[in-house]
């Protein structure tokens, strides 16, 4: 190949990818066309353009689905599974960082094992624990739980992360008299900021996504859905009518990807310092 | 001795401080994931439905039973495998590939990374609806439209079809994923040694397996990991996209504990499927670590 060549390639390339991409957020785009279509104009043409445009879909969907109550458990749930996950996590993680010990190395290990057991072989009997100390059935609850899930990966990051902090700052601090909370919460959590957010992002997105552990602990319980399991129940009560379908599917994604697009950095930078560490 | 005394003042001070650190950790991962854990393998030498109090010791029956009088775990099992290896191969050599591409210097490698990860965004609950409407909805107009046989197929009835659509839609969905891994992996490989291959007359495609592949080892070996691990336990696309079905067609290992558990009220016939997945998981698990590990280049 010339170099003449190989500098046309990239535009080449480039209207492929663009071809490409379109083609892959196609489905995407028909769900958004079919969300602001009636019921008759589906059945008689899904790919057209909708001839009323309208948002009522939107409305009985919104209605039918409780969203803001909806909303706001699973605001809930994602909060305090997401705080929970970045206070212990990075106090454990900090900690076993510092403390070179076999004591030290042997939690370690028992900490970070959990991310190779598969959720599903365990689930039916965390349910049962569940139980045993009320948390099924409740939103505080269910965030609860997934601090024992995600703390595992959390502690995973803080731990790598925290080696390279110096060790000089925290000495010095020691030396002024710091006591040991307020050594951590001033000066050690701070310098851990890059990886509280990158567990931040990556932790909250998969609890508002998650759909498994809701369905096992919340379950039937109307007033306790999260926006998942509002999603699944619509699926079985509206079965054909698609545009209500679609609609709620929007008004599902649509929070999860203004969370993506302002914090679209940070969760590129997490993906990737958890599968390098990984 | 009054050192000694002093030493041991600070080595039970330094234990009392990481133990306050790391107490809350242990405590939730033993009581969330540990204790569960082990309950699981206990019951599964055990009959229980999951209500009453008491239990009976069966020894290895709820075992023996998985694997000589149970259809429908062995097919789960078979279905499992078949979707885990083709869901690794494409979405590894496409993600790759897209990788590579993104790579070659074009305008907007941003953007088009961004675009590709949207799928990865939605809960996977939702990506199965939307599936589901367009293989119903929009292949049925696309074969009005233009009466290709392809599209009049029923890609979620046919019980091989719906292995195929299941099959597609997650690499559809987990490709962004992948692709972002692999690129922050090709970014790493220097330039330099790239451009000497370059003059010393090899290829584009000789460069890219003797020299680039290499080089991404790490990233290959996580995401070969990572994809194997998800799909051998995937479950919430599935349920949503094709239930299982039709009959039991696509049902993966983790939607037949979840109804042996949860509809058939057999708590301790699960906790055993729970244990041969989690044995399965875990063996894979080593033999890649094992794997990979000899073949990692540091750059």
């Amino acid at each position: 190949m010339t170099l003449s060549q190989e500098r046309q390639m990239p535009s080449a390339i480039f209207v492929l990818m663009l071809c490409i991409v379109l083609l892959y957020l196609l489905p995407l785009g028909i769900m958004i066309l079919n969300s602001v279509k009636a019921y008759d104009e589906i059945m008689k043409n899904v790919l057209a353009l909708p001839e009323h445009f309208s948002f009522k879909n939107f409305s009985i969907v919104f209605q039918d689905m409780n969203y803001p109550l909806t909303f706001v458990n699973t605001f809930v749930v994602t909060l305090i599974g997401t705080a929970g996950i970045v206070v212990f996590g990075s106090m454990a993680g900090y900690k076993m960082a510092r403390v070179k010990t076999r004591y030290s190395r042997l939690t370690f290990i028992y900490c970070i094992t959990p991310m190779m057991v598969p959720f599903q072989s365990f689930m039916i009997t965390l349910v049962v624990v569940a139980k045993l100390f009320h948390l099924t059935n409740s939103i505080p609850g269910l965030g609860v739980i997934y601090w024992g899930l995600g703390v595992p990966m959390a502690l995973f990051l803080y731990q790598g992360f925290a080696k390279t902090i110096p060790f000089e700052l925290e000495e010095s601090a020691v030396m002024d008299g710091c006591s040991q909370p307020r050594l951590f919460i001033q000066i050690i959590f701070p310098l851990l900021k890059s990886v509280t957010a990158s567990v931040i992002v990556v932790n909250a997105m998969w609890i508002w996504n998650d759909f498994l552990l809701p369905l096992l602990v919340i379950g039937g319980s109307k007033e306790r859905k999260t926006l998942q399991l509002a999603a699944y129940s619509f699926m079985g009560q509206y079965k054909s009518e698609w545009q209500n379908i679609m609609a709620a599917a929007i008004l599902i994604i649509i929070p999860a990807l203004v969370i993506y697009l302002i914090f679209q950095k940070n969760i590129i930078k997490g993906l990737v310092a958890g599968a390098v560490k990984g | 001795m009054a050192f000694t005394d002093q030493n041991k003042r600070r080595n039970t001070k330094e234990l009392k401080e990481f133990v306050g650190y790391v107490f809350p950790a242990i405590v939730f991962i033993t009581t969330f994931v540990s204790v569960p854990f082990l309950m699981c393998v206990y019951n599964s030498f055990r009959k229980w439905n999951g209500i009453s109090k008491s239990t009976k010791f069966i020894g290895l029956k709820n075992y023996y039973k998985l694997f000589t009088n149970d259809p429908t775990f062995l097919h789960s099992l078979g279905f499992t495998f078949l979707y885990a290896v083709c869901v690794v191969v494409f979405i590894n050599v496409l993600a790759l590939f897209l990788a590579v591409l993104l790579e070659s210097n074009i305008k907007g490698k941003g953007f088009f990374r961004a675009a590709f990860y949207i799928p990865n965004i939605i809960s996977l609950v939702v990506i199965g609806f939307i599936w589901k409407f367009i293989c119903i909805r929009v292949f049925d107009q696309l074969a009005v439209l233009t009466n290709d046989p392809f599209w009049q197929k029923s890609w979620l009835g046919d019980p091989r079809l719906a292995v195929v659509t299941t099959i597609f839609v997650s690499v559809w969905q987990g490709l962004g994923f992948y692709l972002i891994i692999y690129i922050a992996g090709l970014q790493s490989v220097p330039g330099d040694i790239i451009e000497a291959a370059r003059i010393d007359g090899a290829g584009s495609v000789r460069r890219f397996f003797s020299i680039t592949l290499p080089m991404i080892m790490a990233s290959v070996s996580f995401c070969v990991f990572y994809s194997v691990a998800n799909s051998m336990k995937m479950f919430e696309l599935i349920f949503s996209l094709s239930g299982g079905g039709p009959g039991i067609a696509t049902t993966p290992i983790a939607l037949d504990i979840y109804n042996t558990a949860f509809n058939s009220n057999n708590f301790g016939y699960g906790s055993a499927k729970s244990v041969i997945l989690f044995i399965i998981v875990s063996t894979i698990s080593v033999i890649q670590v094992r794997f990979f590990k000899s073949r990692e280049i540091e750059a």
